[in-house]
């Protein structure tokens, strides 16, 4: 087995056996991520379940009959009619038999529709705890159904006596069909659907992004200044084995374990983000938007390089760190700023942006990944030829310029004391 | 050809003369203690030797092998046990020693020789098995000292090899120097503030006071040159002190 072997195995069992590693980067967001998520999901179906209305009919009319007889027809709503004359005890009566959403049918209620004006139902949601309010929104949006596909029939029927022979044709004379035309292709999804596929993948991306990066960084740094901490570098560098070895093993073994990390922040966030039903149920390839294996093969690389670029700069940071408290708080400050921007392209595109803020942006290696990957998922390999080039420059410069401090005696000499008392 | 030969050696960490031009040599086979008190600059003098600092001035070389231009030729020679040196906690006693046998044997055969002399210099048995973050100040120290002595190196540069100990793991690590020194006629080159450590274990001292070497001779030598009883008397009255 070659030294960076023996190193990279080295460096890989030390970091699989730290509990407190284990536990903070793989069991909390594979456990605690899902049952946030799994909890959310039951209070969500909890607010979908029986809608519980209540009902005063102040109406004399036919028509606050027929609208209590619709609601109490409409699935998942359970209707009790309140025998009150006034709105102030209907709401009372109504919290204190803990119903979800009040209806008030008004006097004038059918006298309205009868005489040809526009009549109103006023829904209250009824809030007794300080709660999100799933269930009450749930509710309201539930009973404003019905009364819709009601004032809808409603409708139909005056227009259908006044003669009409196709009521829809003038309750609805124009109607539109959506549809979306992706990359010169039209698709039968409508662009509000297309929109959401894009936000979903623009907002999910960069935070995946921010994860890899900054976990990677801090257990790299870790890494380095651990063994300041422990007192195990100076052995280290006295082995008969190349300054090189051993920063490619370490960049190897906290980058194995930085992706494993990375791996269960996003199956973990996946989980929780599904729950919530954020996921909208149409993927990219659906849109015509699907990674070639040549595509792949270049965010791969981009991936790759920007990994490579954070795991070198952080252990050049860690070597001004005296121990892995110091190396935490020293590439939080350096790490964190350049991993932000990558956040503005959540929210808006490269090439709309000024020129100045646009190649501001790409200056940035931790944006690259991003805006590779749309480029990727329309085949647009040009711009991702430079993202890769650019990357392979600054990764090889930071490489490089880790390697020079490893073979100087900085690595020994240089201190940063963060979050501790300097002794005197 | 002498193990080790410096000449003229110095080093500055910023304003702070560290070594202000110590010169020495060691013979091959040779048990040869630094000494001094806490900043007189032995620590320093090792990490120039061991290739992990760089000299301001001067020049070291080890079995002819410079300390800064031949490095890495250096360091398959030699083996250093730092003062304060700690081991992986997360790997075991065994799996630790087998780490650095795997970097130092270039083959699975020298490898397993290499273990075999480290656990039994460890002497540590069956908690070898044991993760090393449960072991005593005392164990870790031994388990160190049998690495650094298990690769069988041209020179050991072992700094305070048994400070901090207490009395029975200090003998052990002083008997295990001596008898690997007489059986296997490696060089040690070993820096102490403890007289009676250096008087039982070196063959000849260098002391050495705020960056400079004021004496070099055998313990004997230089007790019968200051009229001494031990070499704590031959430091004092060497710098100068009141005994």
């Amino acid at each position: 087995m070659s030294d960076f072997w023996v190193l990279a195995m080295k460096e890989l069992k030390n970091l699989l056996r730290d509990k407190k590693l284990i536990f903070g980067l793989i069991i909390v967001p594979l456990v605690i991520y899902p049952a946030l998520g799994k909890t959310m999901q039951v209070g969500i179906e909890k607010a979908q379940g029986m809608t519980h209305v209540a009902i005063v009919n102040l109406d004399s009319g036919k028509y606050g009959e027929v609208l209590i007889k619709a609601l109490q027809s409409a699935p998942q709503v359970g209707v009790t009619v309140l025998n009150v004359t006034s709105v102030e005890d209907a709401i009372r009566e109504a919290s204190l038999r803990k119903q979800n959403v009040l209806v008030v049918i008004p006097a004038n209620f059918s006298e309205s529709i009868e005489g040809g004006n526009p009549a109103t139902v006023e829904v209250f949601g009824i809030f007794r705890k300080i709660t999100p309010g799933i269930k009450e929104s749930v509710s309201e949006a539930r009973i404003n159904a019905v009364i819709n596909v009601l004032s809808e029939e409603i409708a139909r029927i005056k227009v259908m006596k006044l003669g009409a022979k196709n009521p829809d044709a003038v309750l609805h004379p124009i109607k539109a069909v959506s549809l979306s035309v992706v990359k010169g292709r039209i698709i039968n999804v409508p662009p509000e659907v297309v929109s959401s596929v894009l936000a979903s993948q623009a907002y999910g991306l960069p935070l995946i992004v921010f994860l890899m990066v900054t976990i990677t960084a801090q257990m790299a740094a870790g890494a380095i200044a651990s063994e300041k901490e422990n007192k195990t570098l100076e052995t280290l560098l006295t082995l008969p084995v190349r300054r090189t070895t051993i920063v490619a093993s370490k960049i190897s073994g906290t980058a194995v374990m930085g992706l494993i990390a990375s791996l269960a922040y996003i199956v973990g966030l996946k989980s929780y983000m599904g729950s919530m039903g954020l996921q909208i149920g149409v993927s990219p390839g659906a849109l015509g938007l699907e990674m070639t294996p040549f595509g792949m093969l270049l965010f791969a690389l981009v991936i790759f390089l920007t990994i490579v670029f954070s795991l070198s700069l952080a252990m050049i940071l860690a070597v001004f760190a005296e121990d892995v408290q110091s190396a935490n708080t020293v590439v939080s400050s350096v790490i964190l700023p350049l991993a932000f921007p990558a956040f503005v392209l959540m929210f808006t595109d490269l090439d709309e942006l000024p020129v100045i803020a646009k190649y501001g942006l790409l200056a940035d290696p931790f944006t690259h990944p991003i805006v590779a990957y749309r480029y990727a998922l329309g085949a647009d390999y040009g711009p991702l030829f430079w993202s890769v080039l650019y990357l392979a420059v600054i990764a090889g410069a930071t490489l490089y310029a880790t390697a020079r401090v490893f073979s100087s005696e900085k690595l020994l000499t240089a201190k940063i004391s963060w979050g501790r008392k300097r002794r005197g | 050809m002498p193990a080790v030969k410096v000449e003229n050696l110095e080093k500055d960490y910023g304003k702070v003369k560290a070594l202000k031009g110590i010169s020495f040599e060691i013979r091959e086979g040779e048990i040869f203690g630094l000494i001094g008190p806490n900043g007189a600059g032995k620590s320093t003098t090792l990490k120039i030797l061991a290739t992990l600092l760089r000299p301001s001035g001067g020049e070291a070389e080890v079995f002819n092998h410079d300390v800064v231009e031949e490095a890495p030729k250096v360091r398959r020679i030699i083996s250093y046990l730092p003062e304060e040196a700690g081991a992986y906690k997360n790997l075991t006693g065994r799996e630790y020693l087998e780490l650095m046998a795997r970097l130092y044997a270039k083959d699975d055969g020298r490898a397993r020789k290499m273990l075999e002399l480290g656990v039994d210099l460890s002497g540590l048995g069956e908690r070898l098995r044991d993760k090393i973050s449960t072991y005593s100040k005392g164990m870790t120290r031994k388990l160190l000292l049998a690495r650094a002595l298990m690769v069988r190196p041209k020179l050991a540069i072992l700094d305070e090899p048994a400070s901090g100990l207490d009395i029975i793991n200090a003998y052990t690590i002083r008997k295990t120097i001596k008898r690997f020194a007489r059986e296997e006629g490696v060089t040690f080159l070993i820096s102490s503030h403890n007289m009676l450590e250096v008087e039982f274990l070196c063959d000849r001292v260098a002391l050495i006071n705020e960056g400079r070497i004021i004496e070099i001779g055998t313990p004997k030598e230089l007790k019968e040159e200051y009229s001494a009883e031990n070499l704590e008397e031959v430091f004092m009255k060497a710098i100068g002190a009141e005994v």
